[in-house]
């Protein structure tokens, strides 16, 4: 994997163009979309359900192809690697938080941390799952299986193993949206924190704007365009 | 233990607490312990008794011949370094006080057999003494002797010197099956149970290294007459026209209906299970397994689901085996030898193809889901690739199945008898439930519901129907036919049907005969039996002027019973034609059915090869011949001056009353060479093997039953989520949940009865076609399966239904409706 220079963007939208072929016609999401996201940056994506903010975090993330234009990540476009090669970055420099948590029902939150890290191949993977567990403040529940866990304790095994890969990027898709408030405000404390801490750069996905006041950048996508909103 | 089997370890545990993969497992448990049981089974049963092996042969080739084989006939022929025995075989009536029964005796000479051994109790080896005899154990119960007792053997009675357990050459056909005795040749005069011309086969064993056998086989096989037939280990063919070969056929067809249930809850069980798959697998490559680690994670938990199975399966089949053998083992002439250890993997094998094949085409579509699915939903597409796979794979386990019934032909035919079947019960069912449901519409508070929810449920509706109504429908022709058929072919007989045949009376004995029988009172008539060939029609060989099917007719494959008489069999009416006077010379009576077959008239000329002379007439007319009516009968009848100088035995039928039998005894004691075959023993015999088949195939086609439940509930669970959706959204709209439960429980109840219904009608139809053509009886109507049928197809589908269905609380309802 390329070694990333903190000067060039770790990820560059350039005029990319989404569409989608349904029964009724060619449906564009958007058109021209340049975005540009540097190591480091915490960035949040802001907008109405079903303006696209999903479509956009997968192509970033390499999830998914777009119809014109490139994405680079760390200076290389995502469309000249394979599936594989794709596999592999995301196994090596990008995480996922997700809204319904994704943990693995017959796995106890230290194996649900410890998995990536095995996957990776890791030595230390028992360690670290172990590490990053207490860092979200459930050192004592680590042989919880995930039905044993309350919503906000199950977000948090997702935190720590996103957390755990050490990843250049995580991406967290709506991290709240199945919380109450007040679990969903500790969650993000916790986000931010660990995020300041690893100087990860983050991209959040919400409808929440309060939420996404706690990034140093936010975008609203409105009507297939995305927009810079001020501080 | 590495990453992936840990990941398919836990996968499968959890899995475990699933309907669906507890019906997988339990559909590839069944599958394997009958392919097991089968295989297990049939396989001793060919290498005991179906396959010609040196071992059974009891030589490593023979000359069989149902005519004695002159000294000379080996003349010429090259014998140097051959070891050869003669040996004769025939049916005979021995007893011992006033217990009489049918045997097949083995007239023997030293060295006996040249391959394979005799095994008796006590042990030892060599063939009875002079004067001595080794005899079966079902002789042995049935006559109540006690070895060191004599056995009246015609003029000779024997000692019974050892039980014979189990030994080679027995001969082919049902006189293999008969209970055998053994006896020295040098007793055989004595006896004078076997007068010239008595029916009997007559065997050469020949034994010697392999290229002088096969020299000899050479020499041998252009040289065979009609009446001659050389067995060689060359062939290493099953013999054919064997009732346990065709018995084992059947049990492996019945066993095909149990594995096709079996693949298709499999294949149903799969489909749910990796539909819910979607999520994880997609997290799992979202985590950074590569594909082709999925896959393998997948193909694990398959090869662990394999081995629980496996080996419960083969455990089972084990136990299945064992009970079966017993069951079987008094009808089976001796023990079985072990079946080939490989033949104990065959139900493993064919399991683990099952699973992967059917697991593959779904597992590696799981590898297909894009990442995206975790953040959009998406679903992998169904491209032509998978559909390809799906498709090369069931072409793969059709093959395989097919390659382990070993009757390709009558497997296709059973599939699509099954498919045709299946899919006409299962639109008839689904159109009668339309019809039974539209008046309740009108009269019911949840009619409306009811006929929406068979609208939408349709489709599985016609899966479900197709599998019970065509289970039920085998399983109560097999119920029923096993004891009802034999029983009905009987009680169709006026109770005077003759119950006992007499053959093999020699010319010299008729007057002495008839006399008996005259002074019993009896009324009998003796008909002469002459072996000819028929070669001649009118004047020029028959054959090329044939057509292929008529040359393999029965008449012309073997030499023929005929006969002659003055006068018509009372029982045999004319159809054409008129019988002959006194005195009219060259004229031919024919049998009816013969006659059409063949494409014979009045007036054509037929030509017999009777001993070497050709004995020709002309059909003066056409009988109905009704040949289960127990009494002599004959394809063809001259007049007497035609043959009645030729070399002749002479059989009847007589009916004795339960009070008469003991005339037997006294029959036999002044007639030892006659042989006399109890029908009735005979029947029983026959029900006995009819009944252990038909028990044996209900054994199995109650497991198919197992596998067809099994089905039944996968194709419930596949529309479960439809069902609680459209439940939850009747509750939340005011439907009360007994009200849901009704609905649902009413919908079974209509299922179960109408297939209920369907089966009692198809089984009739079975049944009908049974009586009507098979035994030629009118056919009667089963009013218990009318009742029981629906009725337990109502309570089959409303228990696994209601299991199936979980009620939904109102705070359930909502979270479901919100999860969409």
């Amino acid at each position: 994997m390329s070694h990333l220079n903190h000067e060039e963007p770790i990820i560059e939208a350039q005029d990319v163009a989404k569409s989608f072929r349904t029964q009724a016609g060619t449906v564009e999401l958007f058109r021209n979309l340049k975005l540009s996201i540097q190591p480091g940056e915490s960035l949040a994506i802001i907008g109405r359900s079903g303006a696209g903010k999903s479509t956009l975090l997968s192509l970033l993330a390499g999830l998914d192809t777009p119809t014109e234009g490139h994405i680079l990540f760390g200076g290389q476009s995502l469309a000249q690697l394979d599936d594989a090669a794709r596999a592999a970055l995301r196994l090596e420099q990008i995480s996922f938080i997700f809204q319904s948590f994704h943990l693995l029902p017959e796995l106890d939150a230290l194996d649900n941390v410890r998995l990536p890290l095995e996957i990776q191949g890791r030595r230390d993977a028992d360690n670290q799952a172990r590490h990053w567990l207490k860092q979200v403040g459930l050192g004592a529940r680590m042989d919880h299986y995930p039905a044993q866990l309350s919503g906000g304790e199950q977000q948090r095994v997702a935190i720590a193993r996103a957390f755990a890969t050490e990843p250049k990027v995580l991406f967290a898709d709506e991290p709240t949206g199945n919380l109450d408030d007040e679990t969903g405000h500790q969650i993000i404390e916790q986000l931010f924190r660990l995020n300041a801490d690893a100087g990860t750069t983050l991209i959040l996905i919400t409808h929440d704007i309060d939420l996404a006041g706690r990034c140093q950048r936010r975008l609203h996508l409105h009507n297939g365009r995305l927009e810079e909103m001020s501080p | 233990m590495s990453l992936l089997t840990r990941l398919a370890g836990r996968q499968l545990l959890t899995q475990l607490r699933t309907t669906e993969w507890r019906a997988l497992l339990l559909a590839s448990w069944i599958a394997i312990a009958l392919t097991t049981l089968l295989a297990v089974l049939g396989d001793r049963l060919e290498r005991g008794l179906l396959r010609e092996s040196a071992a059974l042969l009891g030589a490593d080739l023979v000359l069989n011949s149902s005519r004695p084989i002159p000294a000379d006939r080996l003349a010429g022929l090259p014998l140097a370094d051959i070891e050869q025995t003669p040996v004769i075989q025939f049916p005979s009536m021995v007893g011992q006080g006033d217990n009489l029964m049918l045997v097949s005796v083995r007239v023997l000479q030293s060295p006996y057999p040249l391959r394979g051994e005799l095994v008796t109790e006590p042990p030892g080896s060599g063939i009875p003494a002079p004067g001595e005899v080794w005899i079966e154990p079902r002789v042995m119960t049935q006559l109540q002797l006690t070895p060191g007792e004599q056995l009246e053997f015609g003029y000779q009675p024997l000692k019974v010197t050892r039980e014979l357990l189990a030994s080679p050459d027995r001969g082919s056909g049902f006189r293999s099956f008969s209970p055998h005795i053994l006896v020295n040749a040098a007793d055989l005069d004595a006896s004078g149970v076997l007068a010239p011309g008595s029916r009997a086969n007559y065997r050469l064993l020949f034994a010697g290294p392999p290229e002088v056998i096969h020299a000899l086989e050479q020499t041998l096989r252009p040289t065979l007459a009609s009446h001659e037939r050389l067995h060689a280990l060359s062939t290493d063919q099953p013999l054919t026209g064997n009732a346990l070969g065709n018995a084992l056929g059947y049990l492996k067809l019945s066993a095909l209906i149990a594995l096709l249930l079996s693949a298709m809850t499999i294949v149903l069980a799969l489909r749910r299970f990796s539909l819910g798959q979607h999520t994880r697998s997609a997290l799992l490559l979202n985590l950074g397994l590569r594909p082709n680690q999925l896959v393998r994670v997948y193909l694990y938990q398959l090869l662990l689901a394999w081995l629980l199975t496996a080996v419960a399966g083969a455990l089972t089949g084990y136990l299945l085996e064992w009970a079966v053998y017993h069951w079987l083992a008094d009808l089976l002439p001796q023990a079985l030898p072990p079946a080939h250890w490989l033949r104990w993997l065959s139900g493993a094998a064919l399991g683990l193809a099952l699973l992967v094949l059917l697991g593959l085409p779904p597992i590696l579509q799981l590898a297909r889901i894009p990442v995206a699915h975790l953040l959009r939903g998406d679903t992998p597409p169904r491209d032509r690739t998978a559909l390809l796979l799906q498709g090369v794979s069931l072409l793969l386990l059709a093959a395989t199945l097919l390659a382990f019934l070993e009757a390709p032909l009558a497997a296709m035919g059973l599939l699509v008898f099954l498919l045709l079947g299946g899919t006409l019960f299962g639109w008839v069912a689904q159109a009668g439930l339309q019809l039974l449901a539209r008046p309740l519409a009108r009269r019911l508070l949840l009619g409306r519901l009811l006929t929406m929810r068979l609208r939408q449920q349709r489709r599985w509706h016609q899966l479900q129907a197709a599998v019970v109504v065509m289970l039920l429908t085998l399983l109560s022709v097999v119920w029923v036919s096993r004891s009802d058929l034999i029983e009905q072919w009987q009680a169709q007989f006026p109770s005077d049907t003759p119950n006992y045949f007499l053959i093999n009376i020699q010319p010299w004995q008729k007057a002495d005969v008839d006399h008996f029988f005259a002074e019993q009172q009896l009324e009998t008539e003796l008909y002469p039996m002459i072996r000819g060939r028929m070669t001649q029609l009118n004047g020029e060989p028959i054959r090329p002027q044939l057509t292929a099917e008529q040359q393999d007719h029965n008449t012309l494959r073997r030499e023929l019973n005929l006969s002659w008489h003055a006068e018509r069999p009372t029982h045999n009416p004319l159809v054409a034609g008129d019988w002959w006077q006194p005195g009219d010379t060259g004229a031919i009576s024919i049998e009816q059915s013969m006659a059409d077959e063949l494409g014979l008239k009045l007036g054509d000329r037929l030509g017999f090869d009777v001993g070497g002379i050709l004995v020709e007439g002309e059909i003066r007319n056409i009988r109905e011949v009704v040949w289960t009516s127990f009494r002599p009968n004959f394809y063809i009848i001259f007049n007497p001056e035609a043959l009645q100088d030729a070399p002749s035995t002479w059989i009847t039928s007589f009916y004795l009353t339960p009070e008469q039998r003991t005339l037997t005894r006294d029959l036999l004691q002044q007639f030892p060479s006659l042989t006399l075959i109890d029908i009735d023993q005979l029947l029983n015999q026959l029900s006995g093997w009819l009944q252990r088949l038909g028990d044996s195939s209900a054994l199995i086609l109650a497991l198919s039953l197992g596998c067809g439940l099994m089905l039944l509930g996968v194709t419930l669970l596949q529309a479960l989520e439809q069902r609680r959706f459209e439940s939850a959204l009747l509750q939340t709209l005011g439907v009360t949940a007994e009200q849901a439960r009704r609905l649902d429980l009413l919908e079974f109840l209509l299922l179960g009865l109408v297939c209920g219904l369907l089966a009692s009608a198809g089984a009739e139809g079975v049944l009908a076609m049974l009586h009507q053509w098979l035994l030629k009886i009118p056919p009667r109507l089963h009013l218990e399966l009318w009742l029981s049928l629906p009725l337990l197809a109502a309570l089959v589908f409303v228990l696994i239904g209601g299991l199936i269905r979980r009620p939904l609380r109102l705070d359930q309802c909502y979270r479901l409706l919100r999860a969409g």
